[in-house]
């Protein structure tokens, strides 16, 4: 494989994984504190999309202001998934397979509200408009101003929530939550409030995460529901309850859907068309072979280390 | 002071505790005794509001705790160690305690770490390990930590010596008697009945749901038929 494109599919790795990272780490938010894999994680990603979008479409906006569109957005709209059918069905003490089923359900509901949205609005594969630099050229490597915002930008926002998992007492609450609910609720942990900010969290990053990935490729009702799969693959290796493992996990997908598949199809001659099979096998693999993913790894390093 | 009048509770249709009623007196130490199955656990969760409360009332200062959420009971001045389950195993030890204090104001957070290190040092030096990774002597007193921290007026502990070393046994109940001579109210479910009721001074004995027996400790140890017939000690 020439360096060059080595190089071109070690950024895409960077780009994609940081925008996995950004999405898997909802997911195993919500996972470990709301006890529910949450495939409606998809489309908060679209909303948010389309609310930079949008946004964007009033013409000369900075990004910044897109970012933070996208993220209200999804923050409201996760809270209002929650208040409106998740938490009405845990009330009920449904089975964690209903609760399954009924974030598809919300997912379905919310994507064919998009299609209408985008529908009405005429927005169909339509681009959030930002001007396009380009920063860098070097034979096969394009970067441009997306690249600088995509990249330091989810990792600054991965790095913002890991701090304040680990270092804020709203953060050291929702780790209480995921770890020990009943005993949460003995000590006067307010678990309907930090659950309530929990759902803002993933549903604004979830947000800022479309909003990113829309400006790197066109904006469409489909785009979270065609990335949730390699999403997923991500928050399982990091065993759906692992931050760090989700994160890694993040990379490992990105790396084996672009440096990986690129590496087989030129030496193997295996056709690019078999990119989308990857994250169903890393699915299988680690379910097969390594359920917990990467949890009891990370906890025994950090055992270790202490 | 608690005063728990006609209360029958248990969990989903199962009535465990039948129409009991037994007060609490405030600054003492009670042990609240009986064979399996007897309703001591049950006691106490609905004190908390955890279980499933049929009817009957629990009142603490007047206060009705029946049908409160058990935040709101754990915000008033109770604070309560299950059986099982009572640390945060997969936090660091000094998470367990931050947690433990969250109600807690700045300064009076700093001064209740300090005065809980000096009560429980081996906590103190293994503050970033993971809570997890504790013994079982070190978990029970980390448990018993948390619930302390929150100032309460109120300690309910379901078997806090469960499954404990008899030397290890012997260190909680002097850790317990040690909060108990603070001025807290401790109500304690115990197995081995001859043990606790040499640091308690209260007992109540449950037996099929009901109350089978109230007195002092002393009078306790002094009832043959009691100690015989429902606490299988001999």
């Amino acid at each position: 494989m020439p360096p060059a494109l080595l190089t071109t599919s070690l950024v895409n790795t960077i780009q994609i994984g940081s925008l996995y990272a950004l999405m898997a780490l909802g997911i195993t938010l919500t996972f470990s504190v709301m006890k529910l894999p949450n495939f409606a994680h998809a489309e908060y990603v679209t909303v948010g999309a389309f609310a930079a979008l949008i946004v964007s479409l009033s013409g000369n906006v900075n990004p910044l202001v897109i970012m933070l569109a996208a993220f209200i957005v999804g923050a409201l709209v996760a809270l209002v998934s929650h208040i409106a059918v998740f938490k009405p069905l845990e009330g009920r003490e449904v089975s964690f397979y209903t609760l399954i089923l009924s974030s598809f359900a919300v997912g379905l509901i919310l994507r064919y509200i998009l299609f209408m949205v985008a529908d009405y609005f005429n927005l169909f594969d339509t681009r959030i408009r930002i001007s396009l630099q380009i920063l860098l050229r070097e034979g096969y490597l394009i970067l441009t101003n997306i690249f600088f915002w995509v990249v330091p930008s989810s990792i600054l926002l991965v790095i913002a929530l890991t701090l304040l998992l680990n270092r804020t007492p709203l953060g050291r609450e929702m780790r209480a939550l995921a770890n020990n609910p009943g005993l949460a609720r003995v000590i006067g942990i307010p678990v309907e409030r930090v659950k309530n900010y929990s759902w803002l969290l993933v549903g604004g990053l979830a947000g800022v995460a479309g909003a990113l990935w829309g400006l790197q490729t066109a904006v469409s009702p489909l785009m979270g529901w065609v990335a949730i799969i390699s999403v997923f693959a991500a928050a399982i290796l990091g065993g759906l309850s692992s931050f760090a493992g989700t994160i890694l996990g993040a990379y490992v997908v990105a790396f084996s859907e672009n440096t990986v598949m690129l590496f087989l199809n030129f030496n193997f001659g295996l056709d690019l068309a078999y990119k989308p099979a990857i994250p169903f096998i890393i699915i299988i693999a680690v379910l097969l072979i390594r359920p917990q993913g990467f949890t009891e790894l990370i906890k025994r390093a950090g055992d270790l280390k202490r | 002071m608690i005063t728990v009048h006609n209360l029958t509770a248990g969990y989903g249709k199962l009535e465990i505790l039948q129409d009991l009623s037994l007060g609490f007196a405030a600054e003492q130490f009670s042990a609240v005794l009986g064979p399996n199955g007897s309703g001591k656990s049950t006691l106490m969760k609905a004190i908390m509001g955890v279980n499933r409360i049929f009817a009957g009332s629990i009142q603490w200062n007047g206060r009705e705790l029946v049908g409160m959420p058990t935040e709101a009971i754990s915000s008033l001045g109770l604070a309560y160690v299950p059986q099982r389950e009572n640390i945060f195993d997969e936090l660091t030890v000094l998470d367990n305690l931050q947690l433990g204090s969250r109600s807690l104001h700045r300064e009076e957070r700093a001064a209740a770490l300090d005065e809980l290190l000096a009560l429980f040092p081996i906590l103190g030096r293994r503050q970033t390990q993971r809570a997890g990774l504790l013994s079982g002597g070190e978990h029970q007193m980390l448990a018993i930590a948390i619930a302390w921290l929150s100032r309460p007026t109120i300690m309910l502990l379901d078997e806090p010596s469960a499954g404990l070393a008899p030397v290890v046994a012997t260190e909680v109940f002097r850790v317990l008697q040690a909060l108990s001579q603070q001025g807290i109210t401790l109500i304690v479910v115990e197995q081995n009945a001859r043990r606790i009721l040499q640091y308690c001074d209260h007992a109540y004995v449950l037996r099929e749901g009901t109350l089978a027996f109230q007195g002092t400790a002393a009078q306790c140890l002094e009832d043959e038929e009691t100690i015989k017939g429902y606490l299988g000690v001999h």
